[in-house]
């Protein structure tokens, strides 16, 4: 079936290019949807902001840098208590924030002197903190502000600072995805190359496009360790400002979140040389391939299955007691872009779950054409999905659970689905052998909650066919 | 005993307690029913919002962006709002009041929402004539104020454009402020014993919502539009807030004289019993046995607390004003020392706040009350050790705050997302002064208990 236009978005047919059902024998590239493109104004969209994609999703990350928002309060306390990345020393980055806190009158004349003022301050409260990024936001780009100079100052005053500058109004472009662009391409430009590394190891990595949520990065590292190789420069879980600085030294680019930081990607093989692996660092089959990959780049083929063996013969077991319970079920991914792909058919092969609706909050074509790629016939794939669309899908399939952000599970959970967190997840990590557990372990208790059987008896309906299956199945009910 | 208020001495700030205005206007449209505010401003403006809001209640709450892109944002955006009501009204036909907040761009760049809602209700009557559909613009420029601002300008500003004169409704209007679904109840529970009719403003008493057998309920607000024409009408109005919804109270008064009272918040025993004669008076219904019982049994728990426990213990105050100002009166009933209060802005109305005055007459301790403070205020007195404080009385945002320094806190105010179910239950009224004392010896037991701080003397108390 070609494009499709849910019944709720007969007002806004233009929404009919945003949504495909893929069928058997069809030139999928006749049907890509639409992408990256205005969000429909009033349309309950899920997607965020461009500042929301530099300092929330990648700058945020970084454990030993201020992060100094540039703007009213408002864009500051908002992404702050709401990210789970941690960090090993002590989540820095996760228990503080900053804000120039600009009033009504540096609208009027300029904040330049009060960003000013706010980071003095800031490196003055903060003395073992040197590095510090600079985020605008809405109201300080529309007056102008020039916080490159405003920083250029401070760091002739104080010598052993490092500040960034990242220019990332809300309004720019049309959802988080120019953010991540803005970011990537302005540390390329002033950052990368400013510093150089110790090279501890002949193999040298950086792994790009991986947040550390909920300890993603470690474990990672640990098998990267494991294989004697270094990692110059986590972009960005778990990494210090300075380790950005080096990124030009390692030999390859390994690369999982191909949204966000490809863009560094490809400019560090266009100035470096340095070659991009694209990987899946999520999913029990890929992250081997991942693993093997990695391994024949460097000739180490002996140290990557050495890993795969130890890991698998720790998980496997466990990933098959889940695939037994959760084969056949289905299920939804909405959010933010790159996971639909990397997902969709790992939890196809790993689990044999079924993925039937996906949509992106921000993804391009190229996300499209990999999800489509890698989705199944009879699925629905949505760019810039909207609440009642989601209404509308879940009135059409069949959904036994949906990866999601927390909000949108809150209201499925009225309709007895029960959702983990496709964002930040429930129990990670979820990368990795044992991430894949993990997330199959949690898809597993999500489903099989009792609360679900509960919901949907009514204890009025005495004779409700509901009571003895609930006693049968749940054993709530004790026997008599 | 002295009591001294001064302003936050740092420029930037450094872990904010307040939001910005848009989101308190965002919070104030979802307690409005068949409501869904329309936030004209860049994406995260709301997306964050209903991220807040989903922290605090573990429910979602429908509220729109006009998505202003970058060429809105430079040749304006009015056609932003006029595509977005648009596509509300026909997408969403339960619809009938669409509050349209502005952010610190659409101010910034000067949109003009009046002239625009003039336009757009003009094309509402050609594209739909069937419908009634009110567009209320609501002006929160994130460069000044607060979300506490950005409520209390948006209760008034629903206010002023829906309130109507009609007949006499004999209801009391209550103008909550920014409280729980749990203090929505208390206050019914109140007027319901005192066999007053109330027109709560606003009733978000349904946010906490039920899984239903038949999947058909959701977290909604319950005050109408109706509800909000009638205040006009009301017999009185009591606002519990000074700063989130009294402007609104005052409004009723100047235009259809409908009596006026703010009264302290009412948290802890004292504020209200005032509560309690104000609607005494403003009725003329007395104060029945049932509510005296109800304080007793509140100060018969807090007696066991007290001076046992409570007494000597200095505190740390920090969240919403109306909210920080009606704890410390609570912590000086119950014997605590509120030796540091923090509020979030900077309005200079603080320093006119009557319960000031009684404060400074009343305390116990040194007290310190900083403006425009921020949470790294009260962290950095924390490690320099300016001060000294055995209890922390705030939202979930300071929660490390607490942990690091190893200092029991209770979670009270907006959000409080690292605890469960704590929306629930009320702060005000007598219920509300006995379960703040309960949580409060509750939370310092257990850290007795992980300290091996004479956790054996919690046994014949």
């Amino acid at each position: 079936m070609p494009l499709k236009l849910f019944c709720c978005d007969e007002c806004i047919p233009e929404r009919k290019n945003h949504v495909y059902i893929k069928e058997e024998g069809e030139d999928t590239t006749d049907f890509l949807p639409l992408s990256n493109i205005d969000t429909i104004a009033g349309s309950l969209s899920e997607r965020g902001c461009s500042y929301c994609g530099a300092k929330l999703v990648i700058g945020g990350v970084i454990k030993d840098c201020i992060q100094m928002i540039h703007g009213p309060v408002g864009c500051a306390y908002d992404t702050w208590h709401t990210k789970r990345y941690p960090s090993d020393n002590d989540n820095f980055q996760l228990k503080y924030i900053w804000s120039s806190d600009t009033k009504e009158k540096h609208i009027v004349f300029g904040a330049e002197k009060q960003l000013k003022k706010a980071i003095m301050e800031a490196f003055q409260e903060f003395p073992a903190i040197k590095r510090m990024f600079v985020y605008t936001t809405c109201t300080t780009a529309l007056i102008g502000d020039n916080p490159k100079a405003v920083c250029r100052e401070v760091q002739e005053e104080l010598e052993d600072v490092d500040i960034f500058v990242v220019e990332c109004p809300g309004f720019a472009g049309v959802s988080q995805s120019k953010g991540h662009h803005e970011l990537n391409i302005g540390w390329m430009r002033d950052k990368i190359g400013t510093l150089e590394p110790e090279i501890t190891s002949e193999y040298t990595i950086n792994v790009i496009g991986d947040y550390n949520i909920q300890g993603d990065t470690y474990v990672l590292q640990k098998y990267l360790d494991k294989m004697g190789i270094q990692v110059i420069a986590h972009f960005t879980g778990n990494v210090t400002y300075d380790q950005l600085r080096c990124m030009h030294r390692a030999k390859l680019n390994v690369v999982n979140c191909a949204r966000s930081a490809g863009y560094i990607a490809n400019e560090l093989k266009r100035v470096y040389d340095i070659p991009r692996m694209d990987v899946d660092t999520w999913g029990f089959e890929y992250v081997k391939v991942a693993l093997r990959k990695i391994g024949a780049f460097f000739g180490l083929e002996d140290k990557a299955e050495e890993v795969i063996a130890e890991e698998v013969a720790k998980y496997e077991g466990k990933l098959d007691w889940y695939k037994e319970r959760l084969k056949g079920k289905q299920i939804c991914i909405w959010t933010g872009g790159p996971r639909l792909w990397h997902w969709t058919k790992a939890l196809e092969d790993d689990l044999g779950m079924e993925v039937v609706a996906m949509s992106s909050k921000f993804g391009h074509q190229e996300d499209f054409e990999k999800v489509i790629a890698r989705g199944r016939i009879g699925t629905i794939y949505i760019d810039d999905g909207n609440e009642l669309e989601f209404f509308e899908v879940l009135d059409n399939i069949h959904a036994d659970l949906i990866f999601t952000g927390p909000r949108v599970g809150d209201l499925v959970k009225k309709l007895h689905i029960p959702y983990i967190n496709g964002h930040a997840y429930h129990n990670g990590p979820y990368m990795g052998f044992e991430g894949a557990v993990n997330m199959a372990r949690d898809m597993y208790n999500a489903i099989y909650s009792p609360m679900w059987k509960l919901a949907g008896k009514d204890p009025r309906e005495t004779d409700s066919p509901m009571w003895s299956l609930t006693e049968k199945d749940s054993g709530v009910v004790q026997e008599s | 005993m002295s009591c001294e208020l001064m302003l936050k001495e740092r420029t930037g700030i450094i872990n904010p307690m307040y939001t910005c205005q848009p989101a308190g206007a965002q919070y104030a449209g979802i307690g409005v029913k068949d409501c869904i505010p329309l936030v004209h401003g860049g994406q995260g403006c709301s997306m964050f919002v209903r991220l807040l809001f989903a922290q605090h209640f573990k429910e979602n709450f429908d509220i729109a962006s006009s998505s202003l892109h970058e060429s809105a944002a430079v040749f304006g955006g009015a056609i932003r709002v006029e595509e977005a009501v648009e596509t509300l009204i026909a997408r969403y036909p339960h619809l009938r009041i669409i509050p349209i907040i502005t952010t610190c761009s659409t101010e910034t760049i000067g949109d003009d929402i009046e002239g625009i809602i003039r336009k757009v209700n003009q094309k509402i009557k050609e594209n739909h004539p069937d419908r009634d559909v009110k567009l209320v613009a609501i002006h929160t420029p994130s460069y000044s104020g607060s979300m506490v601002t950005g409520y209390d300008n948006a209760i008034s500003a629903m206010v002023k454009a829906l309130a109507k004169k009609g007949e006499p409704s004999e209801k009391l209007n209550i103008f909550t402020g920014w409280v729980n679904p749990g203090d929505v109840s208390e206050i019914k529970h109140i007027l319901s014993e005192m066999q007053v009719d109330g027109n709560i403003l606003l009733d978000t008493e349904t946010f906490d919502s039920p899984i239903m057998p038949d999947k058909s309920a959701f977290a909604y607000g319950n005050t109408t539009i109706e509800d909000i024409a009638d205040s006009a009408n009301a017999l009185g109005s009591i606002a519990l807030s000074r700063y989130e919804g009294a402007n609104a109270a005052t409004f009723l008064k100047e235009k259809f004289d409908v009596p006026s009272i703010v009264t302290p918040t009412p948290i802890g025993i004292n504020n209200t019993d005032i509560f309690l004669k104000n609607i005494s008076e403003l009725t003329g219904k007395p104060i029945p046995e049932s509510l005296v019982i109800e304080r007793g049994k509140a100060i018969d728990s807090i007696v066991d607390l007290a001076h046992m426990f409570f007494a000597n213990k200095k505190v740390a105050i920090f969240g919403n004003p109306d909210l920080v100002f009606g704890l410390a009166q609570f912590c000086l009933e119950c014997e605590l020392e509120p030796v540091l209060l923090l509020l979030g802005d900077d309005n200079s109305s603080y320093k006119k706040d009557p319960r000031l005055k009684e404060l400074e007459e009343k305390t116990n301790c040194d007290m310190q009350i900083i403006w425009n403070a921020d949470l790294w205020e009260l962290e950095s007195r924390i490690k320099n050790k300016t001060i000294d404080v055995d209890l922390i009385l705030g939202h979930s945002k300071g929660r490390y705050i607490a942990i690091d320094n190893d200092i029991p806190m209770v979670r009270v105010g907006f959000p409080t997302f690292d605890r469960a179910g704590l929306w629930k239950y009320p702060v005000i009224g007598y219920k509300g002064a006995e379960w703040l004392a309960e949580n409060i010896a509750n939370t310092i037991f257990a850290s007795m208990e992980n300290k091996h701080d004479r956790e054996w003397i919690i046994n014949v108390w």
